[in-house]
């Protein structure tokens, strides 16, 4: 079978278009 | 303890037999209304479990549900009333009113009050699992998904199954729209706790902190804001608990607005904010004491001591002291008297409500089972209805102190 590519909801994207985690926050910190 | 959530007790229900003698007239009419008696008991039971989880009580519920909409929902393909919809009675508690029970014959207001206790189960379990010390990443999501799935069937119940009644809720009942929305409003704000936890911990920007604990501050006081026209002997207590939060929280965002301020070589004004930011630790810590003194539906418990407390008032006196070290040193500004101004927008860590979606209908339920469901059939004396009705008892939840004042024994 094929590897998945993510677990579900654990990331998406907001409506900036910033790739946020399942808290609704940013993949990278900014600090 | 990582973090600290106030709970209201569960809602406590009459036992429900669906026994329809003579009415049930087939066999898979009388299966359905065994099912149901079992799936609610079920329900009930895993209330109260301590070894429930999410899977599980989704489950639980679904079966109940899915059997229970066949009393709800048009079976025979006609626009008309279910006339199953009004041949049961079902009796429960409300939250903040002791042992005093709210009644009604219709199946939606189970349906309601069912859905409001699983509500109130998922915001339970994730107090549970946020008051465990040290909790992994895996647990802080299962917190906060489980607080967005309870914001979200108290919502449903409120905007898709309150509508559908034909008795309006009585004021400060659980199906009442200020006391539904308070508890919407206070799972988003806790979910966002656990965001501000994370954010802090991964290092997040100053600026992002603070405007989503600003935002988290404001939910507190809509939520603290809407119990207002409720009576205070029953609302006191949860509104001491939604306003030390509020205050909590806006020490937050001073806290990390003054690190924002410093960050831009503001020092005189980021001293200023981290000065706010004391007065509304302190102002938290006496509402505290205060909830701690208040009697009232909800859960016992010491906020100041725990050390999700204690960690603010020492990061905001270290960064107080930071502060002023530096405008010491270097800065040499002045402190504005007034306090800044916080207009801050969380662009990030927001927490809307999951939406919650009813089980499809039992696959038990046919239009030819239905038809065998025959209500002149029934007793002729209406002794359903006569009968006296059972006392209800309360659900037994560890962490819930008894309500003096009332006599209500949940404990």
């Amino acid at each position: 079978p094929a590897i998945p590519e993510g677990v579900p909801n654990d990331s998406r994207t907001n409506k900036d278009g910033v790739l946020v985690d399942e808290f609704g926050l940013p993949q990278i910190p900014a600090t | 303890m990582t973090h600290w959530f106030h709970r209201n007790p569960l809602k406590a229900t009459a036992p429900v037999s669906f026994s329809f003698y003579g009415v049930a007239s087939s066999t898979g009419a009388n299966k359905i209304c065994n099912d149901l008696k079992a799936s609610r008991a079920r329900l009930l039971e895993l209330f109260t479990d301590v070894t429930c989880n999410a899977d599980m009580m989704k489950n639980a519920t679904d079966a109940y549900f899915s059997l229970l909409q066949g009393f709800i929902n048009s079976l025979d393909g006609t626009t008309q009333e279910n006339k199953l919809r009004f041949i049961q009675n079902f009796k429960w508690t409300d939250t903040l009113q002791g042992n005093s029970t709210s009644a009604q014959q219709d199946a939606v207001f189970e349906l309601a009050s069912m859905g409001f206790n699983v509500a109130l189960w998922f915001t339970k379990f994730s107090s549970r699992l946020a008051g465990k010390e040290d909790i992994t990443e895996s647990e802080a999501k299962d917190v906060h998904r489980s607080l967005k799935t309870a914001a979200g069937i108290f919502k449903n119940v409120k905007e898709i199954q309150v509508p559908r009644l034909i008795t309006p809720a009585e004021k400060g009942r659980d199906l009442e729209a200020r006391v539904i929305d308070t508890y919407i409003v206070q799972c988003q704000a806790e979910a966002q706790e656990v965001t501000i936890a994370r954010a802090i911990e991964l290092k997040h920007n100053a600026s992002l902190i603070a405007a989503l604990a600003f935002e988290t501050a404001n939910f507190y006081h809509k939520a603290d804001h809407t119990l207002t026209s409720l009576e205070p002997e029953y609302t006191t207590k949860w509104r001491k608990y939604l306003q030390l939060k509020q205050c909590f929280y806006m020490a937050y965002a001073y806290c990390f607005h003054g690190q924002t301020l410093l960050g831009s070589d503001k020092c005189g004004e980021a001293i200023r904010s981290l000065q706010e930011a004391e007065k509304f630790y302190n102002k938290a810590e006496g509402l505290c004491k205060e909830y701690q003194q208040t009697k009232g539906p909800g859960s016992t418990a010491k906020p100041s001591e725990q050390l999700f407390f204690r960690k603010l008032g020492a990061s905001v006196r270290n960064t107080l002291e930071k502060c002023q070290r530096e405008n010491g040193f270097i800065y040499f500004q002045k402190v504005p008297p007034e306090a800044p101004q916080l207009e801050l927008k969380a662009n990030y860590g927001l927490v809307e409500p999951v939406p919650f979606e009813l089980p499809a209908l039992s696959s038990q339920w046919t239009p030819e089972v239905y038809a065998t469901f025959d209500l002149t059939k029934g007793p002729k004396d209406d002794k359903a209805k006569a009968k006296p009705e059972e006392e209800v008892k309360p659900m037994k939840e560890p962490d819930i102190k008894p309500q003096k004042d009332t006599g209500c024994l949940i404990s």
